[in-house]
């Protein structure tokens, strides 16, 4: 086996736009007139576009990949690229192995069958055995936690149910290569969590994985590399929250912001900066050091006692901490004209991950946001200490040898030998 | 160059033999997934592969022995259309199904890839499972009529096989034509009632003289036809050149077909 199992190498994709001949009645007009007007054959036929310009890259063993890009970008065209749907127009694509595509995983459903007889059918397309699909039947159905229903047809259950179904089959392909397109808005909050470790177990085994996604909390959790594509180009080829910063940063992105999340009164965002406790900007932190998130807003019109928030949350979506300056009893006064404020963590507790960072102006009642920038700023943290969990804490242990829980010793509230301190 | 080119011919059908081998189960379960559909819901279920035929050859047996004769070489008509709509009926269904076989599964062939040739070939399979049904019914007229068997019965699976490739080939190609072009379901349907008219179906077409007889022998499903009657109802040898003639251009449609298909499989998702 190649040490790439998915490799792509100067893929070049062409579609025609526009309708084409599915008749026989418009053919033979167009291919009349085709053949008397002698065309000199262009490289680019009329109508037609690039959806993907020269795209390379490649997934090791191991690695996550994370694609993601505005509407538009190619990026499904990738994913149908990889998974063979369709074929590059110039250039090279390979997958190896078998290929795991959590795609529409419910794409071979029948409504009028039943669950079980969907389960065969489904596992038989994404590639399985029969043997194997009867030797992981009764996983698959746990899995999903579909037990009673298994003999009803799938037209009478609900969408989540036929979703969670689809999902279960697909999670236990055993697959050389995995490809993932938006499926975590499956199910509810504890499926996803179930479907987020299936697959993170899988990446952690030597499974390549790609995933092309909108959610950038879930890309910032799941992925190690993150490409971002435009207009069928990659921009953007590394790490995850700087691959996410630069997806925020695009034009793109600030269009989509001038749209939604700010009402048209005097005051907005104008650029926000972290800063780490050297006093240089950037968007990778360590444990236990400062972070600073200056906000530089502009007022168009005086504004009688705005609000700042700050809200941090963790790449899987838990929230870290959401704070703003009414609850802090800050009171700005009347504010007009650019100015910036500072957020100041002197020592960050937060422990190694992906964060994003949404910072909002509301008015003085704190009931409508003037300006929303939501988890519109990735950051990163490092720490040398090995603690799992959300956030360091403070701490120290005590050991006391010999003494037992039932016997009080009178000098209990002095530590008899420190362990670890921090 | 020549030889190159008949070694990467030859990979390239090894390849999709290959293939095919690897997705049987799916093969089997889209035949299971059709045969279930088509007969759920319904009261007679598989009866109605023996009752399409049946009522058919009950009609032609009242018109062409009540309202007039025809010499059928001393078999008696019944059997003679039973065993020719039976045949027939296999071909016509088979196809029917798989001319859209493609475009009504449009979200299996835009989503995941397989090759896609196991659509057509899952529409032969289940035209195959009312086939067989339907010829228990064969079997019950020969006996009702005293039609006894001799050693020609084992040139049946020869027919048999013949058969099955020619409609393998024409679900191929139909199955894709459908795909680029929806015209080609409803000029089928036209082209169908032709073609059961000037094939072997309810009346022998070597009784057809002149230049029409000349130009309906060429149709390949006469051949298959007198030929299934020839080893089960006349006991004897299917004619040579005819059959012989309509066993190679079965197979060499097939394998045609086949590789066509399988090039433009890639351009499917893009067009359908």
């Amino acid at each position: 086996m190649t040490a790439h199992r998915v490799s792509f190498d100067h893929v070049w994709k062409q579609f025609v736009r526009g309708e084409r001949h599915t008749s026989l009645r418009d053919l033979i007009p167009a291919t009349t007139r085709k053949l008397w007007s002698r065309q000199p054959a262009d490289e680019l036929k009329q109508g037609a576009f690039w959806a993907l310009q020269d795209v390379s890259f490649r997934v090791e063993p191991g690695e996550a990949l994370a694609i993601i890009g505005p509407n538009g970008a190619g990026k499904s065209t990738v994913l149908k690229l990889l998974t063979r749907i369709l074929r590059p127009t110039r250039g090279q694509c390979h997958t190896h192995g078998r290929l795991g595509a959590l795609i529409e995983v419910a794409a071979g459903f029948h409504p009028d069958l039943t669950g079980r007889e969907n389960i065969f059918l489904q596992g038989a397309i994404m590639g399985m055995k029969r043997a194997e699909i009867i030797r992981k039947f009764d996983e698959i159905v746990a899995f999903a936690g579909t037990g009673n229903e298994l003999e009803t047809p799938v037209k009478r259950y609900s969408s989540g149910m036929n979703a969670r179904l689809g999902f279960s089959i697909a999670a236990h392909l055993d697959p050389d290569v995995l490809i993932i397109d938006e499926i975590l808005s499956v199910g509810d909050a504890s499926f996803q969590a179930k479907c987020l470790e299936r697959m993170r177990k899988l990446v952690t085994t030597g499974v390549p994985l790609v995933f092309v996604s909108h959610n950038l909390p879930a890309v910032l959790q799941l992925c190690t590399r993150v490409i971002v594509l435009d207009r069928g180009r990659v921009v953007f080829d590394g790490d995850p929250a700087a691959g996410v910063r630069e997806y925020q940063r695009a034009p793109w992105a600030s269009a989509a912001h001038d749209e939604t999340g700010r009402s048209t009164s005097g005051i907005r965002i104008t650029g926000v900066q972290l800063v780490n406790h050297h006093g240089c900007p950037t968007d990778c932190f360590r444990t236990n050091e400062s972070m600073t998130v200056r906000i530089d807003y502009y007022a168009s019109q005086p504004i009688e006692r705005p609000h700042f928030s700050v809200e941090i949350v963790r790449g899987d979506g838990t929230n870290c901490a959401a704070v703003n300056t009414a609850m802090d009893r800050c009171d700005l006064g009347l504010v007009s004209g650019a100015g910036s404020i500072e957020y100041v963590i002197p020592r960050l507790p937060l422990l190694p991950g992906c964060y994003l960072l949404s910072i909002g102006i509301l008015d003085s009642a704190c009931v409508e946001h003037q300006d929303f920038r939501e988890c519109a700023y990735p950051f990163s943290v490092t720490s040398d200490t090995l603690e799992r969990g959300l956030v360091y804490m403070e701490h120290r242990w005590h050991h006391r040898p010999g003494s037992t829980g039932g016997r009080r010793r009178e000098d209990e509230s002095s530590p008899i030998r420190l362990v670890a301190a921090s | 160059m020549k030889e190159s080119l008949v070694h990467r011919l030859r990979q390239e059908l090894q390849e999709m033999v290959h293939e095919q081998a690897e997705y049987r189960s799916l093969l089997f379960q889209i035949t299971i997934r059709d045969l279930l559909l088509r007969y759920k819901q319904t009261v007679m279920g598989v009866g109605w592969a023996v009752f399409m035929p049946l009522v058919n050859a009950v009609v032609f047996w009242v018109i062409f022995t009540k309202v007039t004769q025809l010499d059928t070489g001393g078999v008696p008509y019944l059997v003679f259309a039973f065993c020719g709509l039976l045949a027939w009926n296999f071909l016509a269904s088979s196809l029917r199904f798989s001319a859209i076989c493609l475009t009504s599964n449009t979200t299996l062939v835009t989503k995941v890839y397989f090759p896609r040739e196991i659509f057509p070939f899952s529409a032969v399979l289940v035209g195959l499972v009312d086939f067989a049904v339907a010829s228990t019914v064969m079997i019950a007229l020969m006996a009702f009529y005293g039609i006894g068997v001799s050693w020609t019965l084992v040139l049946l699976p020869v027919v048999f096989v013949t058969h099955v490739a020619f409609t393998a080939a024409c679900a191929l190609i139909l199955a894709m034509g459908n795909l680029f072009y929806r015209d080609v379901k409803y000029i089928f349907e036209i082209v169908l009632t032709v073609w059961m008219f000037a094939t072997s179906v309810v009346y022998p077409v070597s009784h057809v003289a002149g230049r029409l007889g000349a130009f309906l022998a060429l149709n390949p499903m006469t051949a298959i036809i007198d030929a299934y009657r020839d080893v089960l109802l006349y006991q004897q040898v299917p004619a040579a050149v005819p059959f012989g003639s309509a066993m190679l251009a079965s197979f060499g449609l097939f394998g045609v077909s086949w590789l066509v298909f399988h090039r433009a499989e890639f351009a499917f998702a893009e067009n359908i």
